[in-house]
């Protein structure tokens, strides 16, 4: 399919499709509390009545950098899908999680200030992994290119599948579920009101929402890559990895930063680094990178030519 | 139902309750009823939260906790009122401590009866808010997508009554740290206020700092309208090179907007030959001091008001 | 040819005419016309078609080179009387045995083979003169006005030395060009002692005891890795009877001259604060900012990344590659988080420095052709941002008498001008499409094509880089209680020099694909043969949507806002005037306090520092034996 055609089809389904996520969130949430739950519908209701709220702000910037989330949020995802560079989608993700730190400590209220702290812990916690995910993608199909990756011919998962759980673990911190909900916490009113939220209302609290919904489908979007050969596993899991993820958020209780910040290392070292490790001992030839002749298009794979120093080269390590 | 009926998100409080209404607030939440059916969210957070539900009579420690959590909640928002206590008093009613019901400090849309209030009831309380919640949204947007188009006018004697309420509820928020009986503003009558466009009045304080002249200065009265409505208001006289402000008032709702800070430059532009401004307020008034001094006045003297007052004195030199 | 000698004298002679002049005003004067001589010449360095004809010295090669060694033994005798009067006896015995080496290698066989070629330039060396004379430049003007503060308002106690001062910042200058374009090693390394000796001196200016300790301290890293820069001459001699540089990483069996790479590369590890070296670096910041500024952006530590990635064509592939790597892995990662720990701005900004060296020389230490042009990218990029942030930390620090982070919140209120460059600043160490991004996105590439376990490495430390770069850019931004406005936020010689620098960062941001086009691939392609750029067409494209799109952001502040109702923080209701106050228990009024996070429960910098010294001197005493075995 053309990448501008996938693109826009993201730009346009990916709220809806994330709108009827979160419903479906809460609405399996609550079956599983034996309570009836809110209508499907639940989450656009909210962000509809959002979008006519009175605006208020502590000071009147904050809401400028949620407006940048917001943007970086869907330039990712559109990025993502329309096959670009693996590492540059992540290094956008980031940019826009910046962002939204920077607003909830623009507004400078004790909650939204120890919100964004423990958001930048998530970040640090989960980025190192999501990092070596794509790192094991690219050794698996020798290319960044995320159009590459979905179209290689293997599962990937069946190579990688440390990083898959890796990945998964930190899945869980990047949809704010229990036992990582620590930063806008759902259930946490006690300590920290509403975290990183707390001072953002109305049209800004709304846009902090559709940016999540972009967010979740396109790291959905990233599940199906651990299964691009085979289109419709790749979506059958994906959506079996959100109820998981939804199972896990209603069974455990919600554990302190030093024990999410430790577990996602220690997780990304085991298992991630652990994969990696033994792709590059027992692969073929793992350091040797193989080059493409691609034409440099968007979503062209990056193309990474070596070339032989002049004089005789040593004998690469292995 | 529009979009406000299918979503109230909720922030409750407990002013001094016994506890039981709140146990049955929670009730509300779990399977057996599940008021999350209906889309509402505890959210425990003012910014957030569309319906303010108070539990529990009001005493001393909790009234200016209320009035800043109602404050702090973006418009439109509905207060309900949550068993007999927070109603009338109930049975405090008449302690030494509590000063009455919700009402006594915020205005409240629903009162849901009881001792305790049982889940039922409080539901349907949360029910009967969102069609008051409805009305106040579309009455505020009419006014609010206006707001770019406020005119600021001179005000002239029909406009007394509107700008006498509208001063009444501006300083309701002072009055919890005075009390009701003191603030000038708040017992000042029709005619006073009529009066105000012949002569002008002393400044808000007992006694003036300067006697006014025998030819009174110059005086100039403004308000701010929007569609027909006025949500803000200044008085200024002149006295020989300064000029006096009195009762700066914003409607609550629209406080924060620069409104203030147009009536000043408005009133600024009518004394064009004046250097000097002052203005006043009690030094309990944080907010207004503050406001104030973010307009440009630096204070320079207190003096004593009515008895729980003392009067804080800013002026401001024209650049 | 005569530009490359201006280039290298002129600083020199500014710098003994600064030593003897007085006069505050003059000096302004002399400083002023000589730095735009010397950005003049590097800029014109730059736009002149190479190569230059190098060949000819105007005086024979050798009584330069006498002249040179006259002068080396002056530094030698130098530090031997500063080894003696502080009773180190390390530092004399470091001296003697470089001393003794070297003049037993002057008047040996064959130390001055015919035809040697002194000088040399290509785009590497074009680089980093135009870092030395641009970011080395704007720090000597700042440190005009800095300098007069320094010591009639802020630091009355210190003895005023300022003649000392700028001549050393002068010759500092001078020895750096000289650097980066001499061929001969045996200059190499007196400009490189030269270096040193300043360093060291300029470490110890405030001559208090701490600073004293420091600065010794310094200069017992440096000396030893002096010697084994001597030890790299002699050994090269011996094995291919000739000490130039280009010679040596054109020699076609690299096995012979790996012994020497790796000694440089020592050499090069201690001067650019590598772990277990990089105590010096962060005991430097007793001296006063423009010192700072000087020692990590743009000379001394870039002297000592620059040899290591000179070095890498010879070591890429080898194991001394992979421990060089190594011991830059370790400090990348040790630095980014022993910068967590700190609250003190300098610090967070030495250990920064102490980690995107690091990253450089993992760059070097792998050496292959992607890995080259990023670490090159990387010294641009930090050269800039990281000399404006100390500048503007020098700023803030004069005029709130505190360099503590946690003292600059609000600083986009009482100094908007320094807060915005601050986050133009950090926006360039460390945010997505700026700068530093741009190369640690081509590191990553080069390190997983290249050996991809180097690559936790990586992934570890930049996650680290982002948590405490971000904290203090929120710290900048928040605003409690808004601080009065500072008056008089720069003078006109610091007002040039951080615009000047802010924008030379926005610039290397904006234009990162003309630099590299121009000058790093062709370095690299003469190099290692012809290579595509490390990153595709496609991938700068979307790079400079991106860096557009953040650029819009400041647009946002023009439309102040509208329709919104500004009100307090949320304080639990309890919020007493505004959102500065609140009612805690029995009734008393509390201010808000808002302080970061350091992560101390898990987090200990001692610790870290400890254990990063240790793993990288057994990375370091492998690399320097596998060679001999």
């Amino acid at each position: 399919m053309n990448p501008l055609v996938q693109v826009l089809i993201y730009l346009v389904a990916a709220p809806l499709v994330g709108g009827l996520l979160a419903g479906w969130d809460r609405r399996i949430s609550a079956r599983m509390q034996a309570r009836q739950g809110p209508p499907i519908l639940q989450p656009f209701h909210d962000v509809l009545k959002l979008l006519q709220k009175e605006n208020i702000v502590v000071h009147r910037s904050q809401n400028f950098y949620i407006l940048f989330f917001l943007v970086l949020v869907i330039f990712t995802g559109g990025l993502f899908f329309a096959g670009a560079d693996l590492l540059l989608v992540i290094f956008a993700l980031t940019l826009a999680a910046i962002f939204f730190v920077l607003g909830a400590y623009k507004a400078s209220s004790p909650y939204s200030f120890i919100g964004a702290e423990r958001e930048l812990i998530q970040m640090m916690a989960y980025e190192p992994m999501v990092l070596l995910t794509a790192i094991g993608m690219y050794m698996v199909s020798k290319s960044f290119s995320v159009s590459e990756i979905a179209s290689h011919p293997t599962l990937l998962v069946v190579t990688l599948p440390g990083v898959f759980l890796g990945f998964l673990y930190t899945l869980e911190i990047k949809f704010r579920k229990s036992p990582f909900d620590l930063s806008c916490s759902h259930h946490a009113h006690q300590e920290l009101v509403r975290g990183i939220t707390t001072e953002f209302s109305g049209r800004t609290l709304a846009m902090i929402e559709i940016a999540h919904w972009y967010e979740n489908v396109f790291l959905l979007g990233w599940i199906y890559l651990f299964f691009g050969s085979m289109p419709w596993l790749g979506v059958t899991v994906a959506l079996l990895v959100f109820v998981f993820l939804i199972l896990v958020d209603n069974v455990f209780a919600r554990l302190k930063w030093e024990a999410m910040l430790k577990s996602a290392w220690v997780v990304t070292l085991v298992l991630g680094f652990g994969n990696i490790l033994a792709l590059a001992l027992f692969s073929p030839s793992p350091a040797a990178p193989v080059a493409k002749a691609a034409p440099a298009t968007l979503h062209a794979p990056a193309v990474v030519t070596p070339v032989p120093p002049p004089a005789a080269e040593p004998a690469r390590r292995t | 139902m529009s979009r406000f009926a299918k979503s109230p998100w909720i922030i409750h409080y407990d002013a001094s309750s016994c506890n039981g209404c709140d146990i049955e607030v929670l009730a509300c939440l779990t399977p057996g009823f599940d008021v999350e059916r209906l889309g509402v969210v505890n959210t425990g957070n003012p910014k957030h939260a569309d319906l303010f539900l108070v539990t529990g009579a009001v005493n001393e420690q909790c009234r200016d906790v209320i009035c800043n959590i109602y404050h702090q909640m973006a418009e439109p928002k509905v207060v309900i009122a949550v068993g007999i206590c927070a109603a009338s008093g109930g049975i405090f009613r008449e302690c030494y401590n509590i000063s009455g019901g919700v009402d006594s400090v915020i205005p409240v849309d629903v009162y849901v009866p009881g001792c305790a209030a049982r889940p039922e009831a409080i539901i349907d309380g949360v029910v009967q808010a969102l069609g008051v919640l409805e009305k106040k949204q579309k009455e505020m947007a009419a006014l609010a997508s206006n707001l770019d188009r406020t005119q600021y006018l001179h005000a002239d004697k029909k406009d007394a009554p509107e700008i006498l309420g509208l001063q009444k509820t501006a300083y309701q928020r002072e009055s919890a740290a005075y009390g009701d009986d003191c603030l000038p503003a708040l017992k000042q009558t029709l005619p006073e206020i009529e009066a105000e466009f012949d002569h002008p009045a002393a400044p808000a304080a007992a006694e003036p700092p300067v006697a006014p002249p025998p030819a009174p200065g110059r005086t100039v009265f403004l308000k701010a309208v929007v569609s027909g409505k006025i949500i803000g208001s200044v008085r200024g006289y002149a006295v020989g090179d300064t000029t006096y402000l009195s009762r700066l008032i914003v409607h609550p709702y629209f406080q924060g907007r620069g409104i203030g800070r147009r009536l000043l430059e408005e009133l600024e532009k009518d004394f064009p030959e004046v250097r000097r401004f002052e203005a006043c307020a009690g030094q309990k008034s944080e907010r207004s001091l503050a406001q104030l001094q973010k307009l440009g006045f630096q204070e320079f003297k207190t003096g004593p008001g009515p008895v729980p007052i003392t009067w804080v004195y800013l002026q401001k030199e024209r650049q | 040819m005569n530009l490359i000698l201006t280039l290298i004298a002129f600083p020199f002679v500014v710098g003994a005419g600064l030593l003897w002049l007085r006069p505050d005003g003059l000096r302004k004067i002399l400083v002023a016309g000589a730095l735009l001589v010397v950005v003049g010449l590097s800029v014109a360095l730059a736009l002149v078609p190479a190569p230059l004809d190098l060949q000819n010295l105007p005086v024979g090669g050798h009584a330069i080179s006498l002249g040179m060694l006259a002068v080396e033994i002056l530094i030698s005798l130098y530090l031997f009387y500063v080894g003696v009067r502080a009773r180190h006896a390390l530092i004399v015995l470091l001296v003697l045995a470089q001393a003794g080496l070297m003049t037993w290698f002057e008047f040996g066989p064959g130390a001055h083979a015919a035809g040697s070629q002194y000088l040399f330039v290509d785009q590497f060396s074009v680089i980093m003169a135009l870092i030395n004379g641009l970011v080395g430049g704007g720090i000597c003007l700042y440190a005009l006005g800095y300098m007069r503060e320094y010591h009639e308002q802020a630091h009355r106690e210190v003895p005023d030395r300022r003649p000392l001062f700028f001549a050393l910042l002068f010759v500092f200058m001078g020895a750096m060009f000289g650097l980066v374009f001499a061929n001969n090693l045996t200059w190499l390394l007196l400009f490189w002692e030269i270096t040193t000796v300043c360093s060291f001196l300029l470490i110890g200016y405030t001559q208090t005891e701490e600073a004293k300790r420091n600065a010794l301290r310094a200069l017992v890293m440096n000396l030893s890795g002096g010697l084994a820069f001597a030890l790299a001459i002699v050994w090269l001699q011996r094995q291919t009877g000739g000490v130039e540089l280009q010679a040596m990483l054109h020699s076609p069996d690299k096995a012979l001259v790996l012994l020497p790479a790796a000694l440089l590369c020592f050499a090069g590890i201690t001067k650019s604060a590598q772990l277990p070296f990089s105590s010096w670096l962060l005991g430097a910041m007793v001296a006063p900012t423009p010192v700072s500024a000087l020692l990590h952006s743009s000379t001394m530590v870039k002297a000592g990344v620059y040899l290591v990635l000179r070095m890498a064509p010879v070591v890429t592939g080898t194991k001394v590659g992979l421990l060089v790597a190594l011991v830059g892995a370790v400090t990348f990662v040790v630095g980014s988080f022993a910068a967590i720990t700190c609250s003190d701005a300098k610090r967070v900004l030495a250990w920064s420095t102490v980690a995107n060296l690091g990253l450089i020389v993992l760059c070097g230490g792998i050496g292959t052709a992607e890995a080259v042009w990023a670490g090159v990218l990387l010294i641009i990029f930090h050269a800039v941002a990281k000399c404006l942030l100390f500048l503007c930390v020098g700023v803030i620090e004069h005029k709130q008498h505190s360099r503590d982070i946690e003292s600059m919140a609000g600083l986009i209120v009482s100094m908007p001008r320094v807060a915005v460059m601050m986050q133009i600043g950090m926006a360039g160490m460390f945010l997505a499409p700026f700068g530093m991004l741009i190369s640690k996105w081509a590191v990553l590439k080069a390190v997983v094509d290249a050996s991809p376990v180097l690559s936790v490495f990586v992934v570890f430390g930049s996650s680290a880089t982002l948590f405490f770069w971000v904290k203090w850019m929120g710290k900048l931004v928040q605003v409690v209680a808004p601080p009065p406005r500072v008056p008089h936020e720069l003078d006109l010689g610091e007002s040039i020099a951080l615009h000047g620098l802010a924008a030379a960062t926005w610039l290397a941001c904006l234009l990162f694909p003309l630099i590299s086009t121009h000058l790093i691939l062709p370095y690299v392609a003469g190099v290692y043969g012809a290579i595509g750029g490390p990153l595709s067409q496609g991938n700068i494209t979307i790079m400079i949507i991106m860096m557009a799109l953040v650029m819009l952001f400041p647009v946002t502040f023009l439309n102040r806002g509208r329709g919104v109702r500004v009100t307090d923080a949320y304080l639990g209701g309890a919020n007493v005037r505004g959102s500065t106050h609140f009612r805690s228990t029995a009734d008393s009024v509390q201010d808000v306090a808002i302080g970061n996070y350091y992560l101390s429960a898990i987090l200990n910098e001692a610790w870290l520092a400890r254990w990063g010294v240790i793993s990288s001197a057994v990375l370091l005493a492998a690399m320097l034996l596998l060679p001999l075995l």
